[in-house]
């Protein structure tokens, strides 16, 4: 039994052929390694083709794992790497959507007459965390965020859902630092503007 | 003469910055245009709002289904 190793002396032993240590990283991994598939991939059958292969790859790869970046570093580039090559083998993506959106925020606001800007944009209802259940939000969010063209979702999912640092989802991504946070950007307003009419509704 | 802060420069900036703390010199310009500015304080609210809700989604697991044809194939005991 190989349950209470550290990550490190998991990978050693697997990277050695120890398939028990090997057994033991997928399950530690598995849910991180289908949770980020699902949420890039939006589908459950490519989602599931995704993990398998991510895992195939590290069982054929991981004695290329040097350990100079994060385990979990590894294993994400190696999700989206998959994600990309389905995207061009099966060429279903969606058709791409312009990211440029109005904003409604403007150089010159209305003011009152003391000069106090006037509230133009409306804020958004309460949101109490139950409701994220509810089937009709839930409906929305997966429009919106399956809209989202691929390159600006895998952003905002790397850095705003998994939490990982700018730097991180540059290096996983090959992109620059500040070409991710271009991206996050367009990403988290292109979202917002989706979201805007169901809640202010 | 010093530059007045824009709702669009605002909006650039915290789109990118919403997890970074306010602290430079720019960011407090920023955050004076947010406490006078109810439109960049609403945005503002609404992108944060916007990655909660994301963030809540639930956690997806892979089918036993999936899991067994891997094993199978690395020829694994699960």
């Amino acid at each position: 039994m190989t349950p209470h190793l550290s990550e490190h002396e998991l990978i050693r032993k697997a990277q050695k052929g120890d398939e028990r240590a090997f057994t033991q990283l997928i399950k530690r991994y598995e849910t991180l390694v289908y949770s980020f598939a699902y949420k890039v991939c939006r589908d459950s059958d490519k989602a599931s083709e995704t993990w398998q292969d991510t895992f195939v790859n590290v069982y054929r790869k991981l004695h290329q794992f040097d350990g100079r970046s994060k385990f979990t570093t590894w294993l994400y580039s190696i999700v989206t790497n998959n994600c990309r090559m389905k995207r061009r083998q099966r060429k279903l993506d969606l058709a791409s959507v312009s990211i440029e959106s109005a904003t409604g925020l403007h150089d010159q606001p209305k003011t009152d007459e003391e000069g106090h800007t006037i509230q133009t944009i409306p804020s958004w209802r309460e949101t109490p965390l139950d409701s994220v259940m509810d089937k009709e939000l839930r409906g929305v969010l997966d429009e919106a965020i399956q809209k989202l063209p691929y390159d600006y979702r895998v952003v905002f999912v790397l850095r705003d859902i998994e939490g990982l640092s700018a730097e991180e989802a540059g290096k996983i991504l090959k992109l620059s630092v500040p070409a991710v946070k271009s991206r996050l950007r367009r990403a988290r307003v292109f979202l917002r503007e989706r979201l805007n009419p169901y809640m202010t509704a | 003469m010093k530059k007045t802060v824009r709702c669009p420069d605002v909006l650039n900036h915290i789109c990118e910055e919403l997890d970074t703390k306010l602290t430079t010199a720019q960011c407090r310009e920023l955050k004076r245009h947010l406490a006078k500015c109810p439109n960049c304080t609403a945005y503002l609210d609404s992108l944060k709002t916007t990655i909660r809700l994301y963030s809540l989604a639930p956690v997806k697991h892979p089918s036993p289904k999936a899991r067994k044809q891997l094993f199978a194939i690395l020829k694994l005991k699960a």
